[in-house]
């Protein structure tokens, strides 16, 4: 099947213009608006499908649908937007999210309907956006742009700390964000100062590493970092998450948890690593540490949480870490490995975090002392609240257990990483067996106990109090998706993983790994020993030739 | 064969039944039919491989649907066919039967009902899946979906916390000897290029202990981690015991039959690569044969009767591991399959008397119940006649097997450890008869007494009153006042072909499971690697002749050991059926003729019995090494998140307050905050694009 170009765009426009237009287009009756949105993100969803469906996967390291358009020549700006199969399963993620939320939010949000719709829906352009841009200029404004709906979701519609967690998220991301453009600037900057033209492509910047120095290329891929790093989060710039993960209303933490980390590491995967392919080879080993830190560290850390939902959000810290370990292994495994792990946090954690939703719904309390043996009041709950933990902690059969394999396994068998990283980072599985069975053993299991005026009226007693009913239709029906993707993922992969192979070892092929493990050492210790020092000296050791890195070139020219 | 593949699938097929019958009461009895069907559909689909799984065909792999591809890296859900597989599989799906044929009796008029029947038609996908699958990240799926079925089954009773505890227990203690085997499934990848048995076992072929790769060499001791997890050994045991808190149906089908034996079938099925290290079988001996010591003594002063036998399980499981870490899978095997038998028949008859007694388990509170519980007592008999390694039971020969091979190794290889293991197993022996008759004496004979469990709904019970909750008929009314006989048809009958198993399944499949066994994997290789090649030929040519008429060829062939100036096999067949019948007395005379001796003994003997009621304190030493360091750890952890990494952060923020502070008058709302956010931003970038045109970058 012949795909049109155009529907990239727009995939982005309908959101983008329903949000903007909904007013006109939906009135101001909740009802009709709620009805609009759903079914505008559900047409984007079955847009994305056929995206899917038709795509030629058969060259699936290229881009492909690729649309160029003028905006400012001069410098360089251009819309331009392209898909590869990574990119397509995150959009798919996205759209296959968003009427989920949607209908997920339907009894939740009372107040300022129309506001909070219209964000949800330019928060979907935005983060399409930034997986259909192959200019990294658009990419950026994206990838900044879903900070503003983010800052609102969570501002208005969250719990008593909105506020606070609000101002920390926008400030916290936008700060480090702020590097990140320098950096891309300043890439771009290389290209001009050997003589090209300002070129924000990714097809030129790409290129850019060849007129860059090593150690310009590690700065910059710092100043990336700066940015990429604390939107995934890695540790230690991981803070910002727990708090606004807790504050954020249900639809808010599942946008978060699904697809706005997915940025961060998206961002990683597609520029960081293949754009400056050095400087990822010198700082795979500390990502590495730092994401295996960020995987114990966070483990444990949830296991001694009291409420519910700052337990998740944290949980979300030490699954983004294996997601950065996969990918800093750089073999196919690996990065692999990372993209689908990218989609199954998102379906498996985003169900969390509705499910805590629904119970918050109905008892106002996340606090774990005060809500014990739901099992027995809801049963639906409780069956996908399981069936969804065992997700997360990943278990064979379900989806989180692919991802969790394949990064381990190409972290285990990477010249970046070895067995030392995978076994330390496979202590997770045990750590995350431990806190999420903490959690499901308090919550769904054991007596039952409810908050004060809740009456335990399943078990016979007279009903009083409020009347708590277990899943209604409509819950049942936003999680029947998401537990139907996550079985899928979990026994079929491979629709996914066959797709994945070319792109990821194009990232391989690029990065230049395979065989030359030589000059990562010198590399690395150069690194460390200007980080320890002067890092102002970069400069000049760059400048004097007798350093073994001056003068190493490219992998490939180097042996 | 085609067909076979869906021996797995039917009981998942059943399992989602289950799950929808879950949703209306009307449809809740309807489950364990389905199961039942589904299992033993699977069970005729087995036999029908069987027919075409001879030791002369050779494996046979069929291919099902891709699962994970990822660079070279293949693991499909594909199924791989040998003889053990085949053996495994009339284990999983022929025991398996029964026990849902019992279940449906036994847990009748739960509210639980269907719920339960979900996860055993679930434990039997898995299982099979871990059986029959064709690499090893199948066999993990099966492993770990095993593992949940285990969690959900122990916490069955969700509303008791020491059951909820105890299925978490057990799913983080496998989660550690999972890591190893995943970290071995690595390994493997790194070092053979694959996981699929074929290609490792056609490598390993090739293979001796001097041309493997010291990778080679590490793969055995990560996978013998998950397999001394799954299977209970020292010192990942401790889940176990407590696992009991499920009810007794899935105590007898998933903690003795089937899958806390995967670990043995582990390493028969990874035999090959286990043979290319030097030491990893003797480790594995070694755990074993301790582990069956531990528990036995452990098992000698335990008062609960479920107890008992999951010590009893930890012991024979050691036993087990002894047989296959002296390289002798049929032995291993062998005692697998008669195990199953006898110690689900043992478990099913103690949950009969448990169910008698309305959740009574203390046998301090029970006696002489031969004469209201005529069957179940004399089933429990036979299970304990084969447990205890009674001359001509099924535990006698495959123990024996076990116990000869072992100490054949031993003197063959002149090695000295391996006999040490071999006697020490020989002494457990002795301890297996004696707990096992002093549980048995106490229950059924002496002066008939017994307190009635006051454990109603909770525990291991029926909830009757619920709704149609009257099983089997009028016994419900009286269930306060006596203990009484189970249905015959629902619950005794499918225990008296366990019965026949336990009885007829050491004679009648001896050669059968010699040949088969050796037929696998698990065997057949082996003649490539020199240094167990005696040991192999000897269990070969020997196996047979541990029957009791054993007429031992010793003729021309030298390899034979010798010990005490006859063949070893028949030296350590007569030592055991000695220990067997001295236990036995032992018992008898303990705790049938002279019950005041014991307690005697016990009040002589204080301190020995209060370190073996409290389990040698393993628990409490886990709980205080391990458990609480690291909760402190998380507890640290959380505070230096919040206050130094956070407080960084908050620093490095107050900074630009600061500068706010002198511009504040300036701007007061929400929106010029974001005007100044993008001013102050904008100015970072001109500095920065300034600062690096200018130091020349």
């Amino acid at each position: 099947m012949e795909l049109p170009f155009a529907l990239l765009l727009f995939l982005v426009l309908i959101p983008l213009l329903s949000g903007l237009l909904l007013p006109l287009l939906a009135g101001n009756d909740p009802e009709k608006i709620k009805t609009f949105t759903l079914g505008i993100t559900v047409i984007n969803f079955f847009m994305s499908l056929l995206l899917l469906v038709g795509y030629d996967f058969s060259n699936s390291a290229e881009y492909g649908l690729v649309f160029n358009t003028e905006w400012f020549s001069s410098l360089g700006l251009t819309f331009s937007f392209g898909v590869d199969s990574i990119s397509i399963w995150l959009i798919l993620l996205t759209t296959f999210l968003m009427p989920i939320v949607i209908l997920g939010s339907y009894s939740a949000v009372t107040e300022r309907v129309r506001e909070f719709y219209i964000w949800l829906l330019l928060l979907e352009a935005a983060m399409i956006g930034v997986f259909v841009s192959t200019n990294v200029i658009f990419f950026y404004i994206c990838f900044e742009f879903t900070l503003i709906p983010m800052y609102f979701l969570i501002g208005i519609y969250g719990s008593s700390d909105r506020l606070k967690a609000a101002r920390v998220f926008f400030l916290y991301t936008f700060t480090g964000s702020m590097l990140t453009f320098a950096g891309i600037i300043y890439m771009a900057w290389c290209n001009v100062a050997a003589g090209g033209m300002w070129d924000f492509s990714f097809a030129a910047l790409s290129t850019a590493h060849q007129n860059m120095s090593d150690s310009q290329q590690l700065w910059v891929m710092l100043a990336m970092l700066a940015g990429f790093a604390v939107k995934v989060p890695i540790f230690p710039v991981h803070t910002w998450l727990p708090l606004a993960h807790t504050e954020a209303p249900t639809s808010g933490s599942v946008v978060l948890a699904g697809v706005l980390l997915k940025l961060g590491t998206y961002a990683l995967i597609r520029i960081a690593i293949p754009m400056l392919p050095k400087a990822a080879l010198a700082v795979a080993p500390m990502m590495g540490v730092a994401a295996i830190i960020g995987i114990v560290y966070a483990a444990l850390i949830c296991w001694r949480q009291k409420d519910i939902k700052k337990l998740v959000a944290y949980s979300s810290v030490s699954h983004l870490g294996f997601c950065v370990l996969g990918m800093f292994a750089i073999n196919v495994q690996g990065l692999s490995g990372s993209v689908m792990y990218m989609i199954n946090h998102g379906l498996s954690t985003g169900a969390l975090f509705l499910l805590i939703g629904m119970v918050y719904e109905r008892y106002h309390t996340r606090e774990m002392a005060q809500l014990n043996g739901l099992a027995k009041v809801m049963p639906i709950w409780a069956s996908f609240m399981v069936f969804f933990a065992m997700a997360s902690v990943g278990l064979p059969g379900l989806n989180g257990f692919v991802g969790e394999f394949l990064t381990l396994l190409g972290s285990f068998n990477s010249i970046l990483m070895g067995p030392v990283y995978a076994a330390i980072a496979g202590t997770g599985l045990i750590f995350g067996a431990i806190y999420i069975l903490y959690m499901v053993g308090k919550v769904v299991w054991g007596p039952l106990k409810l908050p004060d005026g809740h009456d335990d009226h399943a078990s016979g007693g007279a009903p009083g109090g409020h009347h708590v009913t277990d899943l209604n239709r409509r819950e049942i029906a936003v999680l029947i998706p998401l537990a139907v993707a996550c079985l899928w993922l979990g026994l079929y992969p491979n629709c996914m993983l066959k797709t994945l192979d070319a792109p990821s070892q194009a990232i391989v092929d690029r990065v230049g790994i395979e065989g030359h493990e030589q000059p990562i050492r010198p590399m690395l210790h150069h690194v460390q020993n200007t980080l320890q020092t002067h890092p102002a000296q970069l400069t000049v050791l760059d400048d004097t030739p007798s350093t073994d890195i001056a003068t190493a070139q490219l992998p490939g020219v180097h042996q | 064969m085609e067909i076979a593949k869906f021996i797995p699938w039917l009981p998942l097929l059943a399992a989602i039944l289950s799950g929808i019958c879950c949703m209306k009461r009307s449809l809740r009895d309807y489950a364990s039919w389905i199961v039942l069907a589904a299992v033993a559909a699977s069970f005729g689909l087995s036999l029908m491989a069987g027919s075409h799984i001879t030791p002369e065909s050779g494996a046979v792999t069929v291919h099902f649907f891709e699962w994970i591809h990822a660079g070279n890296f293949k693991a499909d859900f594909s199924y791989y066919f040998d003889t053990l597989t085949i053996i495994m599989l009339y284990v999983v799906t022929g025991i398996g039967s029964l026990v849902v044929w019992y279940a449906g009796g036994y847990m009748a008029g739960d509210k639980g009902y269907a719920r339960f029947f979900f996860a055993v038609g679930l434990f039997i996908f898995s299982m099979t899946s871990l059986v029959m699958g064709d690499n090893l990240l199948m066999l993990f799926l099966g492993w770990e979906g095993v593992g949940l079925c285990s969690y959900l089954l122990i916490g069955y009773y969700y509303e008791k916390p020491s059951a909820v505890a105890a299925g978490k227990k057990a799913f983080i203690v496998n989660r550690i000897g999972d890591l190893g085997f995943a970290l071995g499934i690595f390994l493997t990848f790194k070092e053979f290029g694959s996981i699929q048995y074929a290609e490792i076992f056609s490598q390993t072929a090739h293979l001796n202990t001097e041309s493997a790769t010291t990778g080679m060499k590490i793969i055995p001791y990560l996978l013998m981690l998950g397999a001394f997890g799954k299977s209970a050994q020292i010192p990942l045991y401790v889940w176990l015991p407590d696992a009991m808190e499920g009810p007794t149906p899935v105590s007898a089908l998933i903690h003795a039959a089937t899958m806390v034996t995967a670990g043995v079938y582990m390493i028969a099925r990874m035999m090959p690569v286990f043979l290319l290290s030097e030491h990893a079988l003797t480790a594995v001996a070694t755990v074993g044969a301790t582990t069956a010591l531990f528990a036995g003594l452990i098992a000698l002063c335990q008062y609960d009767i479920k107890r008992v036998w999951a010590y009893s399980t930890v012991s024979q499981l050691g036993y087990m591991f002894l047989g296959v870490g002296v390289a002798s899978s049929v032995g291993g095997v062998f005692h697998l399959f008669t195990h199953a038998f006898f110690k689900a028949l043992l478990f099913l008859t103690a949950g009969s008397v448990m169910h008698a007694m309305t959740g009574q388990l203390d046998m301090r509170n029970m006696g002489g119940l031969r004469k209201k519980m005529p069957v179940t007592c004399w089933l429990m008999f036979i299970g304990c006649l084969a447990l205890a390694g009674f001359p001509l039971t099924a535990g006698f020969f495959s123990k024996d097997l076990i116990l000869g091979d072992a100490m054949a190794k031993g003197i063959t290889d002149h090695n000295g450890w391996i006999q040490i293991l071999a006697w020490s197993g020989i002494f457990t022996a002795f301890m297996t008869a004696y707990y096992t008759f002093r549980l048995w004496f106490r229950v059924f004979c002496g002066p008939e007494h017994y307190v009635m469990g006051d454990d109603h709904h909770g525990d291991d019970d029926h909830g009757h009153g619920d709704d149609h909750g009257h099983a089997h008929g009028s016994h419900d009314d009286h269930h306060h006042h006596a203990p009484h006989e189970m249905p015959f048809a629902r619950m005794n009958l499918p225990l008296c072909f366990l019965a026949v198993g336990a009885i007829a399944g050491g004679f009648l499949c001896h050669h059968w499971m010699e040949s088969m066994v050796n037929a696998s994997s698990a065997s057949t290789v082996n003649t490539a690697v020199e240094h167990v090649a005696t040991a192999v030929e000897h269990a070969t040519d020997h196996a047979g002749e541990v029957a009791v008429n054993a007429h031992a060829d010793t003729g021309g062939e030298g390899h034979h050991a010798s010990l005490f100036g006859m063949d070893v096999h028949k030296a350590v067949m007569i030592i055991s059926i000695i220990a067997a019948l001295a236990g036995i007395a032992l018992a008898a005379y303990f705790h049938l003729l002279r019950r005041e001796l014991a307690d005697k003994a016990k009040q002589t003997y204080a301190g020995v019995c209060d370190l073996l009621e409290n389990k040698f304190w393993i628990d409490e030493l886990y709980d205080t090494a391990i458990v609480r360091p690291l909760k402190l750890m998380g507890d640290l952890f959380f505070v230096f998140d919040r206050l130094v990494i956070n407080g960084i952060v908050a620093l490095v923020g107050f900074i630009p307050r600061l500068l706010g502070i002198t511009v504040r008058h300036s701007q007061t709302g929400v929106l010029q905050g974001y005007g100044l956010g993008m001013i102050l931003g904008l100015a970072c970038i001109l500095l920065m694009v300034t600062w690096m045109l200018s130091s020349g970058f």
